[in-house]
C-alpha cells in the first residue's frame, strides 16, 4: 500500500495581520485560521491519488494546538491520520527549521513513506521554500509547482510550471511534489466526514523531544532567517472619479483611455473619431 | 473545535456557493436547485438525522451553527434546511416504526426528498386545534382532504407531514400526523407564494382531494399529533432561532463594514458616537441571543428539557433580528432602502421569524406556562 504524507498549514483568514515588532513574527492570534489553500490541493492531489491507487495518508502539520482544527478538516475529507507538531520550542521557525522539524517527524513517524506532498506556498509568507528544504532535508527527488501528477507503479511523472514553461518529469518513489492551485480543485468538507473526523480521527500530538531534538533546541533560537520588517504594500495610483450625466462620463472615460480601451478591443478608436 | 470547524466549513460553502446569487434568487423568487444538488452529499439535508439513515448524526450546537451561517448568507435556503431538518425529517426519525424510518429517512437525510410540515390552514394556525382537514379511516387507507397554507418548502416537497383530523364527531377533535410522498394521487401544489422576504423558498399552499395514503403511513398513533407538532417544534425553534441570528449577524457585519467605509462630514460614520451605539447594542443583542440560544442547544445535547428555553431563544433572537436588520437599514441610510445592498434583503427576511413555527406571542405563551408552573 502505498504511504502518501501531505504537510498542510494553518494560515490567517485575513490577508493582513499586525506585526509584532517585539517578537519580529506576525500576530496570527488575531486571526482565524484556514488550512492554506495551496496546502488544500496538495490534500485533493493525494486524495485522488488514493482513490485511484489505494493507499494511506498521513497529514502533517506544525503549528500551535489550534492547528488541530485542520488536521481534522483533512481527516474529515479523507485522510487517514493526522500529526501535529506543536511545541512552544518548534514556535517562531523560519522555514529552514520548519523543515527540519518536519523531515525529523517524518523520518520517526513514517519512515517507510513513498510520496510528500506540499503546497507551492502559504498565503501568510508566501515564500515556497519549506518543501524544497524538506527534499532535501530527506535526501529525496523533489518538484516544486506541480500542477498534474500520474502514478505508474513506483514512477511518478509530474508536469511543473517552469518560468513559463510546462515541463513534465519523471522520478522513482520516494519523492517530493510542490503543488499549485491551478488543477486539484479542493472538495468540500462532508458534515458527516466532519462528526466522523471528531468522533474517531487519530491525531497524533508530537513535542520536540518525541522526535529527540537536542535539548538546547528552539525555532527561535536555531532559525538563521531573521525578519528585519513587515510592512502593507500601499496602492500608489488613486481612484479617478467621473462625475455628470452618463453620456458625458462615457465620453470622458473614452477620451482618456482611447488608447487602452483599444488596445483591449483591437481597434484603433483614434482613427474612427 | 468541532464547532469552530462545522462553522468554518458551512461558512465556507455558503460564502462560494449561495453569497454569488444570494441577491439574484431573491430579486427572481427561485429556489436553488443547483446549490441544492452540491449540498444533497455534503449532508445539509440529514443534519441531525442518525448515520444508519445516512445522515451526519451531528449535534444541537453544530445543527444551530449550521443553519445560522447558511442564514447568514441566504436566509431563504437556510429557511429550507431547518424546516427540513427539525420538522420535516426529525419526527420520522423521533416518532416514526422501523419500517417508516428505514423507507423515508435515507431519502430525506440525502435530500433527494425535501421535506416539509403542514399545520397551518385558513383557521388554524396559532390554534393548532383548528385544523379542519380530515383523514378517514377507509380498510388500510386513509382518505385526506383539505387544505394546508404557507407551506415552506412547499413547492418542492417530496414527504409532507400533514396535520389531520382523523375522528372529526369528536369533539377533542385530537389531530393526528401522516407521511404523504409527492406523487401520491390527490396530492397537488398550489402556486408559490409571492412573500415580502424569503423570496427563495417556494412557500406554497398543498391541496389534498380524497388522497389515500397507506394507513402504515399514520406517524405515531391517532390522536397524536398535538404531541408530535410540539415535539417537533421545540426543535424547530432551536433552527428558527438559529436562522435569525443568522440574519442578525449578516445585517451587523455589514453595518461595521459600511461606517467604516462610508464618509459624512469627511469623517467614516463608524466615528460619531450615536453610530458607536447603535453597533454596541446589535453586537450585545447578538451576543445574548447567541447565547440564549447555544443554552437551548447544550440543554437538548444532554438530554434535558428545553422547551422553555428554545421558545425563550427563538422568541429572542428573532425580535433581536428585527430590530438589529431594521438599525442596519437605518445605518445605511438611503443605501439600505436599496435592493442593490443586502441589508434591504435581511430587513424583509428577519421580519417572518418572529412569525412561522409559533408567533412570538405562542412563544411567550410557552415561557409563561413554564415560568408559572414552575412557581406554582
Amino acid at each position: 500500500m502505498i504511504k502518501l504524507i501531505v504537510c498542510i498549514k494553518q494560515v490567517p483568514m485575513v490577508s493582513e495581520l499586525p506585526w509584532d515588532a517585539h517578537t519580529r513574527t506576525l500576530k496570527r492570534e488575531l486571526a482565524e485560521g484556514m488550512m492554506n489553500p495551496a496546502c488544500s490541493h496538495a490534500l485533493e492531489a493525494a486524495l485522488q491519488v488514493k482513490e485511484k491507487h489505494g493507499g494511506y495518508i498521513t497529514v502533517m502539520t506544525m503549528g500551535p494546538p489550534m492547528a488541530e482544527e485542520v488536521l481534522r478538516e483533512a481527516i474529515a475529507l479523507g485522510a487517514d491520520r493526522g500529526i501535529l507538531l506543536t511545541d512552544p520550542r518548534m514556535a517562531g521557525a523560519d522555514t529552514f527549521v520548519t523543515s527540519y522539524i518536519l523531515a525529523r517527524a517524518i523520518e520517526k513517524m513514517c519512515p517507510d513513506f513513498d510520496l510528500v506532498f506540499c503546497g507551492c506556498n502559504t498565503s501568510d509568507s508566501e515564500t515556497a521554500q519549506v518543501g524544497p528544504q524538506l527534499s532535501e532535508e530527506l535526501n529525496i527527488p523533489g518538484a516544486a509547482y506541480v500542477e498534474k501528477l500520474d502514478l505508474t507503479g513506483r514512477t511518478l511523472r509530474i508536469q511543473r510550471l517552469s518560468d513559463n514553461f510546462l515541463e513534465t518529469i519523471e522520478f522513482e518513489l520516494p519523492g517530493l511534489i510542490t503543488l499549485t492551485t491551478q488543477h486539484y480543485q479542493p472538495r468540500y468538507v462532508t458534515l458527516s466526514g466532519l462528526q466522523q473526523a471528531f468522533e474517531q480521527g487519530e491525531v497524533v500530538p508530537v513535542c520536540a523531544a518525541d522526535l529527540g531534538l537536542d535539548p538546547e533546541f528552539k525555532s527561535t533560537k536555531n532559525s538563521p532567517t531573521r525578519i528585519l520588517d513587515v510592512f502593507s504594500a500601499v496602492a500608489q495610483n488613486k481612484n479617478l472619479v467621473m462625475t455628470g450625466a452618463p453620456q458625458k462620463v462615457v465620453e470622458q472615460l473614452f477620451k482618456k483611455f482611447d488608447d487602452k480601451i483599444g488596445g483591449a478591443i483591437g481597434k484603433d478608436l483614434k482613427e474612427k473619431t | 473545535m468541532k464547532h469552530t470547524v462545522v462553522r468554518k466549513t458551512v461558512r465556507k460553502f455558503a460564502e462560494s456557493e449561495l453569497s454569488p446569487i444570494a441577491h439574484e434568487i431573491d430579486r427572481d423568487a427561485q429556489f436553488p436547485l443547483e446549490v441544492i444538488e452540491k449540498m444533497q452529499p455534503l449532508n445539509f439535508f440529514g443534519l441531525q438525522v442518525s448515520k444508519k439513515y445516512g445522515g451526519a448524526g451531528l449535534d444541537a450546537t453544530s445543527y444551530a451553527i449550521t443553519i445560522e451561517e447558511i442564514s447568514r448568507v441566504c436566509a431563504g435556503v437556510g429557511l429550507c434546511v431547518t424546516v427540513h431538518n427539525s420538522v420535516g425529517a426529525f419526527p420520522i426519525e423521533r416518532f416514526g416504526t422501523a419500517r417508516q424510518k428505514e423507507r423515508f429517512l435515507p431519502l430525506l437525510a440525502s435530500g433527494k426528498s425535501i421535506g416539509a410540515f403542514c399545520l397551518t390552514e385558513a383557521n388554524a394556525g396559532s390554534d393548532a386545534g383548528g385544523v379542519e382537514t380530515t383523514a378517514v379511516k377507509d380498510g388500510d387507507e386513509y382518505v385526506i382532504n383539505g387544505t394546508k397554507i404557507f407551506v415552506t418548502n412547499g413547492g418542492v416537497c417530496g414527504t409532507a407531514l400533514i396535520f389531520a383530523v382523523t375522528d372529526p364527531e369528536n369533539p377533542r377533535r385530537a389531530a393526528s400526523v401522516f407521511i404523504v410522498e409527492k406523487g401520491t394521487p390527490g396530492f397537488s401544489v398550489g402556486e408559490i407564494e409571492d412573500l415580502c422576504g424569503m423570496r427563495s423558498n417556494p412557500v406554497s399552499s398543498l391541496f389534498f382531494e380524497d388522497c389515500r395514503v397507506p394507513a402504515e403511513n399514520l406517524l405515531g398513533r391517532e390522536g397524536d399529533g398535538l404531541k408530535i407538532g410540539l415535539t417537533a417544534l421545540d426543535t424547530g425553534r432551536i433552527g428558527i432561532a438559529a436562522q435569525a441570528l443568522g440574519i442578525a449577524q449578516a445585517a451587523f457585519e455589514a453595518s461595521v463594514k459600511y461606517s467604516r467605509e462610508r464618509q459624512q462630514f469627511r469623517k467614516p460614520l463608524a466615528s460619531f458616537q450615536t453610530i458607536q451605539n447603535y453597533l454596541a447594542d446589535m453586537a450585545t443583542e447578538i451576543d445574548a441571543a447567541r447565547l440564549l440560544l447555544y443554552r437551548a442547544c447544550a440543554l437538548k445535547d444532554s438530554a434535558k428539557p428545553f422547551s422553555a428555553e428554545a421558545a425563550m431563544a427563538k422568541l429572542y433572537c428573532s425580535t433581536a433580528a428585527t430590530r438589529i436588520t431594521n438599525q442596519a437599514v437605518q445605518i445605511h441610510g438611503g443605501y439600505g432602502y436599496s435592493k442593490e445592498y443586502d441589508v434591504e434583503r435581511y430587513f424583509r427576511d428577519a421580519k417572518v421569524t418572529e412569525i412561522y413555527e409559533g408567533t412570538s406571542e405562542v412563544q411567550r405563551m410557552v415561557i409563561s406556562r413554564a415560568v408559572l408552573s414552575k412557581l406554582t
